[in-house]
């Protein structure tokens, strides 16, 4: 579903991102892991068409991000780490715009707005101003602008950051049901990228460790528990020493 | 062109959300009110002097066309280099700053869709001020005669003289992500543009090439033209050429800021 080939980006001398590749396959839900820095970011930058790439390319639903741009981008759902809101406009007003911009077409906009406002629990706040909602409703708009266009594939960039824990669990919740399609949706592509480790285990199937903008880990969570070692250990070891980017490099 | 009018669409319901549009409006017309009336009444003396003074000559010189209606429209278009960068800053400096740049780059539209969607709801506020202005040329249409076309003229030179602002403002707004700097760009900008023609009358050097070059690119000089009811098609692709200049350069800048 996801397919990334050789992904570097470079800001002058800067190497943010140095020959990542990875493929995602429909339904997975993949935590992305690393320390501030390490280029998720710009990882989720490249796959939903924000930023280009210096070197490599993707494809998302077999659009290549290059070539076919348009249909790519209409593929994906994508949570920045701001959530992209604008503060005066309404709820219910804010997912219209979204669904039109995302070419949800004008006879089915209303059901779709409909669908993402029930799914995200936004429909009592509907009428509301979103600059007037808590933080963790407004991460609720948020990753309801991702889905109003039903896209096979969801980014999410540091979605529960800044919420507190009965807001985090809510929201592990929702994507863990977003993942799993229902309700008449199909079973999603997540990539989520996260600080907390046991995020990862709450809700993803896998997990890729970046660091310094190199693939340093990239493994099933089943696998790395029959390996009996946790999760914390694991990331440590990969991103605490350069020993691990040479390991990656070799 | 369905995204043009949704990102036009929701600017211009953003710019009415707030109590700014309106104050920007308000202030419009009740100043241009100010400046109408007393250019009315400034008017009424000189032709009750003239006539006092028995000058018959001049007194058929004068009429509401040039002497009320063009002066009103000039000092309009003064008005209108304050305004317009009002309009125009938040267009996309909003947007950076709000995080919302993400949610529509990352859309299924094209870089121009979204120029032109922006550029659209800034000359949708220019068509709505030029509206309400032309309310008060109209009005001397019950008391007097002036000519229509050249009315007309002059609307129009007003309407051409604010599209090509908001083009400027719109990339004023697109270099930055503060709404202020882009309201400061966009003015110094448009002063350029505007004293041009006088600068060069200033260094007495009318008359050379680059200083006739100036005054080709002055705003000034191809409104004054029209404004006295002369609508020639030199003006007209002025204002055009500008607005579509400023236009290219905003999509440039949109565009290499994906690159960057």
């Amino acid at each position: 579903m996801i397919e990334a080939r050789g992904l570097s980006k470079r800001y002058g001398d800067l190497v943010a991102l140095d020959d990542v590749s990875f493929s995602v396959a429909p339904g997975e839900v993949v935590g992305f892991l690393g320390p501030n820095g390490a280029g998720k970011t710009t990882t989720m930058r490249i796959l939903t068409g924000f930023l280009p790439p210096s070197d490599g390319s993707a494809s998302i639903a077999g659009h290549d991000i290059f070539t076919d741009p348009l249909a790519a981008r209409r593929a994906v759902g994508y949570l920045p780490e701001t959530p992209p809101l604008y503060p005066e406009m309404s709820v219910e007003g804010f997912l219209r715009y979204v669904a039109r911009l995302k070419d949800v077409p004008r006879a089915a906009r209303k059901q779709a707005v409909d669908r993402a406002l029930s799914r995200c629990g936004l429909s009592e706040v509907r009428r509301r101003v979103i600059g007037a909602l808590s933080k963790g409703f407004r991460q609720r708009v948020g990753l309801a602008q991702a889905i109003v266009h039903d896209p096979p594939v969801l980014v999410l960039d540091e979605p529960t950051v800044g919420l507190d824990p009965i807001q985090i669990r809510e929201i592990r919740t929702l994507i863990r049901e977003l993942s799993s399609g229902g309700a008449g949706e199909q079973a999603r592509t997540v990539i989520l990228s996260t600080h907390i480790l046991p995020e990862v285990e709450a809700v993803c199937q896998r997990v890729m460790i970046v660091h310094r903008g190199r693939k340093v880990l990239d493994e099933s969570l089943a696998k790395l528990r029959e390996g009996g070692i946790g999760l914390e250990e694991i990331f440590a070891r990969k991103t605490s020493t350069d020993a691990a980017v040479e390991e990656a490099r070799a | 062109m369905r995204h043009v009018t949704a990102i036009a669409g929701r600017e211009l319901r953003s710019l009415f959300a707030s109590p700014v549009a309106y104050a920007v409006l308000v202030l419009f017309v009740v100043l241009a009110g100010f400046f109408f009336i007393s250019g009315l009444l400034q008017f009424q003396q000189y032709v009750i002097q003239l006539q006092m003074l028995q000058l018959s000559e001049q007194l058929q010189d004068v009429n509401l066309n040039d002497h009320v209606i063009a002066q009103f429209l000039g000092v309009m278009s003064v008005v209108l280099l304050f305004l317009v960068p009002g309009i125009t800053m938040g267009l996309f400096a909003a947007e950076k700053a709000n995080g919302t740049q993400e949610l529509l780059l990352t859309s299924p539209l094209t870089i121009w869709e979204l120029v032109l969607g922006k550029f659209l709801a800034a000359a949708l506020f220019v068509v709505l001020l030029v509206a309400l202005l032309s309310l008060y040329p109209g009005l001397l249409f019950w008391y007097g005669d002036p000519e229509f076309p050249k009315v007309a003229a002059g609307v129009l030179a007003l309407l051409l003289v604010g599209l090509s602002y908001a083009a400027i403002g719109t990339f004023a707004s697109s270099v930055t992500q503060s709404q202020l700097v882009a309201f400061f760009l966009a003015f110094v900008l448009l002063l350029i543009l505007w004293m041009l023609g006088f600068l060069t009358e200033l260094s007495g050097s009318a008359g050379s090439a680059p200083s006739e070059l100036l005054r080709y690119l002055s705003s000034a000089e191809h409104f004054e033209a029209m404004v006295m009811g002369l609508v020639d098609t030199r003006d007209v692709a002025y204002f055009v050429v500008v607005v579509a200049a400023s236009l290219i350069l905003t999509k440039a800048v949109v565009e290499s800021a994906r690159w960057r």
